[in-house]
């Protein structure tokens, strides 16, 4: 008796196999998400932008490590020091962050991602959003280590001193990136801001710690944070005219 | 019509890649022919709604892309494979094909029966649990049109999907265009006039950014009799069309 025969032998005649075979491959291939998936989709009532904030690069296990690593180092510095160096460093870092949170450059397949139901400019915000929010998580973090450490100055004071500038950065890197389409010119824009501004608190009252603890500069980091926002919300509009 | 479109230009700069283009198409496999630079891509990528027109306008499978609402109407009814297809390597076949299903916003139930039928129509069903990056370039091409076929498209858009497939599979691929051109609008943009006379019902070929022809592929043939370049009858109608639309 040959195959062919024996399976006669062995399968109804009203069974369709390729129909069985695919409700079997379903099951098989079927990626079960996990706990952080899951949650994040009830979360945002949409499984895909669910998948999409996970596959951020900039929330990837090795880039949260390298984030929560800094900031530590800056805790520590802070700590021996005397100086706020957490609340220098996470504007920056989170900024990074935020670059490498979607466009182009990053996500191998954006030109597909734009043609889809979820719209990458939520994709967008909701991985922004996230970065923004680990990053504040962590530096949050940093800035308690450094206050239980004893440096003088409330933990309120020292912790929220960096993280109106932090938005502000982040902002910056965010329209930057997405008017440019590369993260790289989103990094550049904001470090180079960053420093440029550090440097020029020192130079206006003497101690480059002034951009972090001057009550005064609050207005124009939001006003820039604001237009920034709004800049980067127009360039991710569906490109139309000339350009 | 599934397809309306009238006057529709792109410019990018001071370049003219689509220029005042009018196309009406229902149900079947479309062809876009032209030579490289026509302005295919463009055309595709605005009928897929990842770029908006410079002027004219569009209407799909009954709707304006240019609002939000009926644009992600259209999206969830869309397939599109484009031109060159990134991917992310840490993925498997299986993963990547179900992350575009979540995002084209298909009911969850029915993703994972969606994407094994995906799948196994473009016969990598003994690859769905490879990673992307040990697949050869014909299999990642097939990848995609997985993904671009899997929410039962009604507007398949597909630029150059034949690119990298061996003689075997493009041929079963034809089958599967002719079977999806049942029921869904399939525009395939290529420059292989063969796949075109395989699988179209209609075609248009582009040149300057302008359609310079619009019917069927034996209309096209009739074109090139007694005249134009090429081995086969439809590559003699195609640069027959082509040499009078630049004379």
């Amino acid at each position: 008796m040959n195959a062919a025969e024996a399976n006669r032998d062995v399968t109804p005649a009203d069974v369709d196999l390729s129909r069985v075979w695919l409700g079997v491959a379903a099951r098989v291939w079927a990626r079960q998400p996990g706990r952080l998936e899951r949650l994040a989709g009830r979360l945002l009532r949409s499984p895909g932008l669910a998948r999409a904030l996970l596959t951020t690069p900039s929330l990837l296990l090795g880039w949260v490590i390298a984030t929560a690593a800094v900031l530590a180092a800056g805790a520590a510095a802070t700590s021996w020091t005397g100086t706020p160096w957490v609340a220098l460093i996470a504007p920056a870092v989170a900024g990074t962050g935020i670059a490498y949170a979607y466009g182009p450059g990053i996500d191998p397949a954006w030109e597909l991602s734009c043609s889809m139901a979820v719209s990458d400019r939520m994709v967008l915000l909701v991985r922004a959003l996230a970065v923004f929010s680990l990053n504040a998580v962590l530096g949050l973090a940093a800035s308690a280590a450094a206050v239980a450490a004893g440096i003088s100055g409330s933990a309120a004071s020292v912790t929220f001193g960096w993280l109106v500038p932090m938005t502000a950065v982040c902002a910056l890197t965010l329209a930057a990136a997405t008017v440019a389409r590369s993260a790289m010119v989103g990094v550049a824009a904001g470090l180079a801001a960053w420093t440029i501004t550090v440097l020029a608190g020192q130079s206006a009252s003497g101690r480059f710690t002034a951009v972090v603890t001057d009550s005064a500069l609050i207005l124009p980091y939001l006003a820039c944070a604001a237009a920034c926002t709004a800049i980067a919300w127009y360039a991710t509009r569906t490109p139309k005219g000339t350009t | 019509m599934n397809v309306e479109i009238a006057g529709v230009t792109r410019r990018f700069g001071r370049n003219l890649a689509v220029a005042g283009v009018d196309l009406e198409t229902g149900p079947g496999v479309f062809g876009l022919l032209g030579p490289n630079g026509a302005g295919k891509t463009t055309l595709l990528r605005m009928l897929a709604t990842v770029i908006g027109p410079s002027a004219g306008t569009l209407r799909l499978l009954g709707r304006d892309p240019a609002s939000y609402g009926p644009r992600r109407e259209i999206r969830r009814r869309l397939g599109y494979l484009p031109q060159s297809l990134g991917y992310y390597p840490g993925f498997t076949v299986a993963e990547f094909v179900e992350y575009f299903a979540l995002l084209k916003e298909m009911p969850p139930a029915g993703v994972s029966a969606a994407v094994a039928t995906a799948v196994e129509r473009v016969d990598l069903g003994g690859k769905a649990r490879a990673k992307l990056r040990t697949l050869s370039g014909g299999m990642l091409r097939r990848v995609g049109i997985a993904q671009a076929i899997v929410n039962e498209p009604e507007l398949l858009l597909l630029d150059e999907p034949t690119a990298g497939l061996d003689p075997e599979q493009r041929v079963a691929f034809r089958t599967l265009l002719r079977d999806l051109g049942q029921r869904a609008t399939v525009i395939v943009s290529t420059h292989l006039v063969e796949d075109v006379g395989a699988a179209c019902t209609e075609v248009a070929l582009m040149d300057a950014g302008k359609i310079v022809f619009h019917g069927t592929p034996a209309e096209l043939t009739a074109r090139g009799e007694g005249r134009g370049t090429g081995d086969a009858p439809l590559e003699r109608g195609y640069s027959a069309v082509l040499a009078q639309a630049r004379s």
